[in-house]
């Protein structure tokens, strides 16, 4: 018997498209799929960044980690992201963006909840709310 | 100053807390500029400035329009302006900040707004300044001697 990914219900997860924010449930083993919305591809996966990395558009539905040795150069969409190391870049987050104390953003962020660690460096434009304030 | 708008914490005898030995009522407008050492709770609606060294209160309900310098902030109401601490701004999950933020250190709520540019860190501590730096002096050009 062959089970298809993505066939047993209570392993779903509910994922926002990087890039038209629509909805979607998807497999929770599932590591990329098709927005239905805007049919661009999504990657699902999770990310821990340990050294330099630089690229047009850093985008997962799921979660970053940059760890004190990395770096990443480049603007970040992503569901909940942990800075430890450096980042230099816009950062749309849809969850929570948590900078430890040698976590160092320069960009812009937009998330739904920040914490910031004793000793952390931000400098950019923040738009911190909740989902339902517009 | 409209109404009852500063009262002493020793003197009406409630609300005692250590750290704020003024407090600007809930029913009290406040425009104009206030400088002080210790700390103040601001329960009401303030419009001006606040430059201080010590700590400042911004409580839920309560709103300020203007510009703060002060060494810890707490917000739990709502702020319009720009906000410089040189120790550290705490927003609540009531509080709404509309404005520049610089700040040595910053601790947000889950359910707090923020929205403006904001600067943490060694550097945030620093006053922004608006002014241009000093052009350099132009030299004179001496006349140069044509020879005939």
């Amino acid at each position: 018997m062959v089970k298809l990914i993505g066939a047993d219900k209570s392993r779903e997860r509910d994922v926002a498209c990087t890039h038209c924010g629509g909805s979607l449930q998807v497999a929770a083993r599932a590591m990329s799929v098709f927005c239905p919305h805007c049919a661009q591809r999504l990657i699902l996966e999770d990310y821990r960044v340990k050294a330099y990395k630089a690229s047009r558009l850093f985008a997962t539905c799921g979660d970053i980690v940059v760890e004190k040795s990395g770096f990443v150069s480049a603007p970040i969409r992503v569901q909940n992201l942990t800075v430890r190391g450096r980042v230099q870049g816009d950062i749309d987050a849809r969850g929570v963006v948590a900078v430890s104390s040698t976590g160092r953003i320069r960009g812009d962020i937009r998330a739904t909840r920040l914490t910031v660690a004793s000793g952390a460096t931000l400098d950019g434009f923040l738009r911190i709310a909740p989902l339902a304030t517009p | 100053m409209q109404g009852r708008t500063i009262q002493k914490e020793g003197a009406m005898g409630s609300n005692t807390n250590g750290d704020f030995t003024t407090v600007i009522g809930p029913d009290a407008v406040f425009k104009g500029e206030l400088k002080f050492e210790k700390g103040v709770r601001n329960l009401g609606t303030f419009e001006g400035q606040i430059e201080t060294k010590g700590h400042l209160l911004i409580a839920e309900g309560a709103r300020l329009t203007g510009e703060v310098t002060a060494g810890n902030i707490d917000v739990e109401g709502s702020v319009h302006g720009n906000l410089t601490s040189t120790g550290k701004v705490c927003l609540t999950s009531s509080a709404r900040l509309e404005g520049d933020l610089h700040t040595s250190r910053l601790e947000v709520a889950d359910g707090a707004v923020f929205v403006g540019r904001c600067v943490v860190g060694s550097n945030g501590a620093a006053k922004p300044t608006n002014e241009k730096p000093a052009a350099a002096p132009v030299k004179e050009q001496q006349p140069v001697a044509v020879k005939k």
